[in-house]
């Protein structure tokens, strides 16, 4: 029973390592350049509170945005290339479940969000031994894995849900551009959220990316912006939202092919 | 003397048969089932109308029909691509509409058009493809099928690589790799060199033997007639006719003679004949010593030169052509029970 299941991960989990390049290269990059600017540059200008170095208040926030983006991209990009090349028509026609096709991609997106942010955290590592001279630890390993294995769900269904409703590349790239892409760089990556502006405070806390990342902030460093348990509760609850979103696209959504 | 068996014994026999029948259902079972499409400009495109066919095992059905049919429809509804709007399919007696996976697990499908693959060899798709189907090790039969369809030597390149014979090929294997006792190719020859094509028919020949029940979709006739055991002849979505290739050619087409005399023609009047014959002898016309005629295709040629009232001694040459399946696909189309035969 678990055999169709265990086949569509593995070809998810291999299409994304087959182009390794691109999945872990261009986050890399980015992460760094981040890492180096922000960080280190920028890093004894900004006021942190709690006696953490804006490096360790940056790193995983950086994991979480990495997380996001690439499990988004795992499973909207499988969706969209196989609108493409005629796959998603043999999804349809293999006695393969919705159930199946839902977790089999939203694992995948886990994996490779997973396994992104940890690069992501290693590089970040690196950098704040450099700085300070000692390991960067992680307070909370099991609140950490939680949070990615989560989020990772969350942001492969969405990925799922919006493309299979995408007429296009250009459509699911309005979607990363727009909304994602926004709400991550709003969701306090890069600032905490005391030394907003009190409207735009309350915009943040409106964003679910916030409890997100302050959820994977706490994990690493002990130390957040909101509750522990508000932050899984959220988690939580956008799992639960974004499964029946995904299975309802994936149950009204067309398979056909783009021609 | 006394019958050897009973009522009783009957009633238990028709009892058995009932159940052998439950216990082995049609591999496949279309039943009145209509699909209509909303276009965009918000227009209804009736594809498919009150259609129902039937497969037997180990038999081929063709169903034929000009571009826009509805044929690909067809194929579609009963893989799952499209939703069945109206009626009912069943695939080894399982409903599409409540047993869906189970329909699936017996089902093998060739879609018309190319699938790609961007990322993976020949080899690791069929790996992933028999997994969807519950296989986790599938090496042996996954040789085979390459082997047969003369992919072996190219297992690990990318599917991309290959070319559109080799994909159409590799198609077929993909749809055989759970061994499927119903197998759907939708114009699987299509744009397919005449050697491939040979190779490809013969390879369905051999899955008739085995058992298999194959629902085709061709345009090429000629192929048809030699493949298909009974044929559908499908025209804008509804099913025009139905029944054993034979039959059909032999209830819808007419034979052409083509007699040549050692000198004119001088016996009945021409005019009468086809009264005379009570109709089996549709024409026939004289020119210089030869007679052409268009006749049933249940006269025979003994009876049609008996009707002429001619002798063996004044004939020199007798030409015959049999009707075949595009003279009867032509009739269907033109919505007329006979067709008037082209001339010889
Ligand atoms: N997805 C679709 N949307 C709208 N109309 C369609 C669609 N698919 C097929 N049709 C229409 O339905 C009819 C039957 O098409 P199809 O089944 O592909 O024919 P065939 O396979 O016999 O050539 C055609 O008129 C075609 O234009
Ligand atoms: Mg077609």
């Amino acid at each position: 029973m678990m055999v169709p299941f265990l086949s569509l991960l593995n070809r998810e989990i291999r299409r994304f390592l087959r182009v390794i390049v691109q999945t872990i290269v261009t986050p890399l990059v980015s992460s760094c350049l981040y890492l180096f600017i922000f960080g280190v540059s920028l890093g004894d200008k900004v006021q942190i509170n709690a006696g953490y170095t804006y490096l360790a208040f940056l790193i995983p926030g950086l994991m979480m945005m990495t997380l996001i983006n690439n499990s988004f991209q795992n499973s909207s990009s499988s969706i969209v290339t196989s609108k493409f090349t005629g796959e998603l028509e043999d999804l349809r026609v293999v006695p393969l479940s919705s159930q199946a096709i839902l977790w089999a991609l939203g694992f995948g997106a886990v994996v490779r969000g997973t396994f992104v942010a940890t690069i992501t955290f290693l590089v970040g590592s690196i950098f704040f031994y450099f700085q300070k001279g000692f390991v960067l630890g992680v307070a909370h390993p099991f609140e950490l894995i939680f949070f990615m294995i989560f989020s990772g769900l969350v942001f492969g269904f969405l990925g799922l849900a919006a493309a299979f409703w995408a007429k296009s590349f250009d459509q699911l790239g309005a979607v990363n551009a727009f909304i994602l892409l926004p709400l991550t760089y709003l969701g306090g990556v890069f600032i905490s959220i005391e030394h907003l502006h009190p409207i735009l405070q309350i915009f943040t806390r409106m964003n679910p990316l916030f409890y997100i990342i302050n959820g994977a902030r706490h994990a690493v460093i002990g130390v957040s912006d909101v509750d522990i348990g508000t932050s899984i509760a959220v988690v939580s609850f956008s799992v639960f939202v974004f499964y029946w979103v995904a299975l309802w696209s994936l149950r009204k959504g067309s398979f056909a092919r783009w021609s | 003397m006394k019958p050897c068996i009973s009522p009783n014994r009957v009633a238990e026999i028709a009892c058995r048969f009932s159940e052998f029948k439950s216990v082995n259902p049609l591999p496949l079972k279309v039943e009145n089932v209509c699909k209509t499409y909303t276009v965009k400009n918000g227009s209804l495109v009736h594809a498919v109308k009150d259609v129902s066919l039937e497969i037997h095992p180990g038999e081929i059905l063709g169903l034929l029909g000009p571009n826009g049919a509805g044929k690909t429809t067809v194929i579609s509804m009963i893989t799952s691509l499209e939703s069945i709007d109206q009626g009912e399919i069943q695939v080894f007696g399982h409903s599409l509409k409540t047993a869906t996976l189970k329909a699936k697990q017996k089902l093998g499908v060739v879609p018309q058009e190319i699938v790609s693959h961007g990322f993976f060899s020949l080899k690791e798709v069929l790996t992933f493809h028999s997994g969807y189907y519950g296989i986790w090790n599938n090496q042996d039969r996954i040789q085979f099928l390459l082997k047969k369809l003369g992919l072996d030597s190219h297992q690990n390149k990318m599917v991309k690589q290959l070319s559109g014979g080799m994909k159409r090929r590799f198609m077929i294997a993909k749809a055989l790799l759970h061994k499927p006792g119903l197998i759907l190719l939708d114009e699987p020859t299509a744009g397919v060199d005449i050697q491939l094509r040979t190779s490809m028919w013969e390879f369905v020949k051999e899955l008739r033997k085995e058992g298999v029940a194959i629902l085709l979709t061709t345009h090429y006739l000629a192929e048809a007639e030699e493949l298909c055991d009974r044929v559908a002849i499908i025209d804008k979505g509804k099913i025009k006719f139905q029944g054993p290739t034979g039959n059909i050619i032999r209830e819808l087409t007419r034979k052409k003679f083509e007699v040549e005399l050692k000198s004119a023609y001088t016996g009945a009047d021409l005019s009468g004949l086809a009264k005379a014959s009570s109709g089996h002898i549709i024409s026939v016309e004289m020119k210089s010593n030869k007679l052409f005629a268009v006749v049933d295709s249940q006269l025979s040629l003994g009876d049609f030169l008996f009707h002429l009232n001619l002798q063996l001694a004044d004939i020199m040459d007798i030409k015959t052509q049999e009707g075949n399946l595009e003279d009867a696909f032509l009739a269907v189309l033109e919505g007329k029970n006979k067709s008037p035969q082209a001339a010889l």
